[in-house]
């Protein structure tokens, strides 16, 4: 926070529309990219912290795939917000995408938004709403019994009614998790009827649970424009979700990264939160992800995603903040510079991986194949008096080999 | 492995159980299939973006469920259960249309004629008819479900202090955190007011003591930029918040209350009144 590129002192000096200015002034010119390239995968092994990037002189910004909408790699998810001031400011900060539903606060979060955004100019912001076709089991993905094209009409009206608008820029398709819904003829008939009336200039869909079966239906399709998708660091199957933006992208789909805060907490008792700008450069390092829409409801977070849209690099910092807590204590970043102390010329790297197989991964089979494999003394650290590796992340090298190795005597049938 | 999963299916079972066990049985009607509960962790799958906005009011679970009639009219019910009523009380006022019309009876709902929404001890519940229906439906499958569900009815009595010239019907809320996009203002309850014309919001921000509410006082202080200072026990002051535009603050003892959103230049007597009369009753709660 400390090193936040918009400090809160000139953030709140200047209040919003000095925010917008201000950072308009630091933003000489904007790159917009449209070339995409693959992901920079998040290290390995964590390295040291380092400061945090400078702020850029440039706004990056990229093309909402075949939309042609330039916005900037954050942009604001309004869920939460009801707070009319906390979204003139994200848009005096220089976000463009706000992002909302049909069903959020049961639709107070368009009417909050509706006391605002029509004394706005229109191509000063686009506006994202979704509609939950009431037929849809959100167990299996499918439509039931009674689904109608009419219902996303009908509600849209009344989203458009409550926003003041006359259209919205992309309607979305809220919370698919299956082909069979995305595709669904009904469903294709609404929106294109939508977006043939004029009452939204793109046509989206939403998903947060199989993913990589929506994206690819969404390119199946061939109506959509937009997908909006979870994607997050924490995601067992991030990498499969990647493969698919990138099949996406590459097909012409604009993709708007959600959940990309992961859960705000690393533990269930929300005792420890994750690195927000961090989590969401993590996203955002992935070029074919155009923008994000973080939810924030104060002016704080809002100003550190206005920090990452302005500095969205991920660093070794970062990379560093979302290694999981659990096993950040116990891992070895394999520098090597405790090879050379050690007397014994012990493979400590690997005791290390060891000792976090057995700890942290509770693999304790793996831990002692590890171990035995690795043709140790029979007393390793035992001929030193004192021992004179001095470990970069600290850890207590002499106490972990001794741990670790013991499981040499352990049988293989009581490692459980 | 099998010593494991026999308690943990009878969990399970309880747990359908439980939420079962608030859904009334009903003449004419059967549940289209067996409910489902939800709970903070899976409450995303339900909900998705609109999560968030429940679990802010301590979430605890919901019942989901699906009722048809024979005349294939189908009706869902869905009882979010919360930390407490006043809760219960909050996700409801934000997600209530202000000004709309209260349900029969005594239970404070809103209706319209597919859906109407209530509240109910910890139970925040929402009946709709996604398919049409007869409108009368919904207050009768709402007594039935409020028969079921335990807990004490009533409103937060902090709405009992706002007062009552002025004030927009029906459109008080409650926000738990966050409270003007700050996070040193939580528990705090609103209500929109118009006097001569001029639209301003009321607020009253309960604080956990007299000394967390002083500690909310010196932030708010501290935004506007005003020179560090000891803050008394009680106090008035006018705040310029730089995001939010001028704020009348009041405060003593653990409540802090006030004006915001007034964009007339100078505040009225009548206004002055309403805030005078708003510290009052706060302070006999």
């Amino acid at each position: 926070m400390s090193n936040s590129s918009i400090e809160r002192r000139e953030f709140l000096k200047l209040g919003t529309a000095g925010v917008a200015a201000s950072l308009a002034a630091g933003c000489a010119t904007t790159v917009v990219e449209s070339k995409p390239s693959a992901p920079t995968p998040m290290a390995a092994a964590p390295e040291p912290p380092k400061p945090e990037a400078p702020v850029q002189a440039t706004l990056q910004r990229r093309k909402l795939g075949r939309t042609g909408i330039e916005v900037p790699l954050v942009s604001m998810g309004v869920m939460n917000a009801d707070n009319p001031n906390l979204v003139k400011a994200a848009l005096d900060g220089g976000m463009v995408l706000l992002d909302t539903a049909h069903g959020y606060q049961d639709g107070r979060n368009e009417e909050m938004l509706g006391t605002f955004l029509p004394s706005r100019r229109r191509d000063s912001f686009a506006i994202c709403t979704k509609v939950f076709v009431s037929t849809l089991d959100r167990g299996t993905g499918l439509f039931g019994r009674g689904t109608r094209a009419g219902e996303i009409s009908e509600k849209l009206d009344i989203s458009l009614k409550r926003l003041g608008l006359d259209h919205v820029d992309v309607l979305y398709l809220h919370a698919q998790t299956a082909r069979e819904g995305v595709l669904h003829d009904a469903m294709l008939a609404g929106l294109e009827k939508a977006k043939q009336e004029g009452k939204t200039r793109f046509i989206g869909v939403s998903t947060h649970k199989n993913e990589p079966d929506v994206l690819r239906a969404a390119i199946e399709g061939k109506l959509y424009d937009v997908v909006l998708t979870s994607y997050n660091f924490k995601q067992d199957h991030h990498l499969e979700v990647q493969k698919a933006i990138g099949e996406a992208a590459a097909a012409g789909l604009g993709i708007v990264a959600m959940k990309t805060q992961a859960g705000v907490f690393w533990d269930k008792e929300k005792t420890k939160p994750i690195d927000m700008k961090a989590a969401l450069r993590w996203a955002l390092r992935d070029p074919n992800v155009h923008t994000s829409i973080p939810g924030f409801t104060t002016f704080d977070q809002l100003q550190d995603d206005l920090a990452v849209m302005h500095a969205p690099a991920l660093t070794p910092a970062d990379s560093e903040k979302l290694q999981d807590q659990k096993l950040a204590g116990l891992y070895c970043q394999g520098c090597e510079q405790c090879l050379e102390p050690c007397l014994q010329n012990l493979p400590i790297p690997d005791l290390m991986r060891g000792y976090m197989y057995g700890h942290a991964y509770k693999n304790r089979e793996a831990a002692q194949s590890l171990v035995l494999a690795l043709n140790l003394p029979a007393q390793p650290c035992d001929d030193c008096d004192t021992c004179q590796v001095v470990c970069a992340k600290g850890f207590d090298v002499r106490a972990r080999v001794r741990d670790i190795v013991r499981l040499r005597e352990v049988p293989r049938e009581f490692l459980i | 492995m099998k010593l494991v999963l026999v308690p943990l299916l009878l969990v399970l079972a309880a747990g359908d159980f439980a939420g079962g066990k608030l859904l009334p049985h009903i003449d004419g009607w059967k549940l289209e299939s067996a409910p489902t509960t939800y709970t903070p962790e899976s409450l995303f799958e339900f909900n998705d973006g609109g999560a968030d906005a429940f679990l802010n009011f301590d979430f605890q679970e919901l019942t989901s469920a699906s009722f048809m009639n024979a005349k294939k009219v189908v009706l869902t019910a869905d009882l979010f259960r919360h930390r407490d009523p006043i809760r219960a009380f909050g996700i409801y006022s934000q997600e209530r249309l202000p000004g709309s019309p209260k349900m029969p009876g005594k239970l404070e709902g809103s209706v319209a004629p597919d859906h109407l929404e209530f509240v109910a001890g910890d139970y925040y519940v929402k009946l709709a008819l996604p398919g049409g229906g007869d409108p009368a439906i919904l207050p009768m499958f709402a007594e039935k479900i409020a028969a079921k569900l335990p807990g004490k009815r009533g409103l937060p009595p902090v709405l009992a202090c706002f007062p009552g010239e002025g004030k927009q019907p029906r459109a008080e809320k409650l926000t738990a955190r966050d409270f003007l996009g700050h996070p040193f203002l939580h528990d705090a309850a609103s209500a929109p007011y118009q006097i001569d014309g001029v639209h301003f919001r009321l607020f009253a921000v309960e604080g956990k003591d007299a000394s967390d509410a002083r500690g909310m006082v010196a932030a708010f202080r501290s935004l506007a930029k005003l020179p560090k200072a000891d803050v008394p026990g009680e106090g008035t002051e006018t705040l310029k918040d730089p995001l939010n535009g001028e704020v009348e603050l009041a405060w003593n003892g653990r409540w802090l209350w006030g004006a915001v959103d007034d964009p007339s230049p100078a505040p009225s007597p009548a206004r002055q009144a309403l805030i005078d009369e708003l510290g009052h009753k706060l302070q006999r709660l």
